[in-house]
């Protein structure tokens, strides 16, 4: 049943998130990335407009199809924020803690944590971020993902109207044999929902999405 | 008879709506803008709301006969995640 529940949930929210994971207080994020090998999905609530709460669905598969998943409860705080004229700095920092369950060098299910920083600056028309995410079940599994990201806007889009923007990303995973993977994306939001779509330079599919509530 | 007209005279100003115009710093994307205008949409006093992001301006328009103080409007874009750099009245 829970595997159905993940799918729809998937289907419904379809991202990870170049998405701040701490927004507007009183407001719920939900987002969901999806690649081939890995999916993460997360619903966050903004109590505060420096911090949030929420449930991580953290899902890998090496190409041997063993596969590693977290379902943690997170704790997401907003260190520093730079707001400028025209521009908006970030870095946030993410802790969590739940159930891990894996089969890669051992087989098992143990408490699991989480830990991660990413930071971000952008203007209308630029993007850049990067992260680092630690995902630890001792004795049992550790995954680590780096990833980074350039994007451009061609145009800047008014507040009501559609915005596009064409991005690169890099993710470096160390768990698995091919382990950097290059994805150029398209990336769109219009009002409060945003959508993105690639393909890895190895033809991997990759589709994300979140909504801001 | 005096009274009546200046109690009419005090009513009738009150009964202006105002227009404030207030200069945000970081606002550079409008999916995350999108809370600045929930949460200004959520207030009775408001009459209308527009984000404005080439000129980095929130413009509100308030029902007649209400306004909203400086500290509300800076504590709802500070929790919207921006600072307030200046607010204008008309």
């Amino acid at each position: 049943m829970l595997p159905y529940l993940l799918g729809l949930l998937t289907l419904l929210v379809s991202t990870l998130t170049y998405a701040h994971p701490v927004i507007y207080k009183g407001g719920t994020m939900i987002a969901s990335q999806n690649m081939e090998m890995f999916s993460d999905n997360q619903i966050n609530y903004s109590f505060h407009q420096k911090w949030a709460t929420g449930l991580n669905l953290w899902r890998f598969t090496r190409e041997n199809e063993e596969t590693t998943q977290f379902g943690l409860v997170r704790l997401n705080h907003l260190l520093k924020r730079w707001n400028n004229d025209d521009s908006q700095a970030n870095i946030y920092i993410s802790t969590g803690a739940g159930v891990a369950e894996s089969n890669f060098n051992m087989k098992g299910t143990k408490a699991g944590y989480l830990g991660g920083v990413e930071g971000d600056w952008e203007t209308r028309t630029l993007f850049t971020s990067l992260k680092f995410y630690q995902f630890s079940a001792p004795k049992l599994v550790d995954v680590s993902i780096t990833q980074a990201r350039i994007g451009l806007s061609p145009f800047e889009a008014d507040f009501d109207k559609l915005q596009s923007w064409v991005m690169l990303q890099a993710m470096y995973m160390p768990q698995v044999e091919r382990n950097v993977i290059v994805t150029p994306l398209l990336r769109f939001f219009y009002n409060n929902v945003l959508w993105e779509m690639g393909s890895s330079l190895r033809g991997e599919w990759f589709l994300n999405f979140m909504v801001h509530i | 008879m005096k009274k009546i007209l200046l109690v009419l005279l005090l009513m009738s100003g009150n009964a202006f709506a105002e227009e404030i115009s207030v200069k945000v710093q970081g606002m550079v994307c409008s999916m995350c803008a999108q809370g600045i205008k929930k949460k200004f949409s959520a207030i009775k006093e408001v009459k209308t709301i527009d984000v404005n992001l080439d000129q980095k301006l929130v413009s509100i328009s308030t029902e007649e006969g209400r306004n909203i103080d400086d500290e509300t409007i800076k504590k709802i874009i500070t929790e919207a995640g921006y600072n307030v750099a200046n607010i204008e009245r008309k």
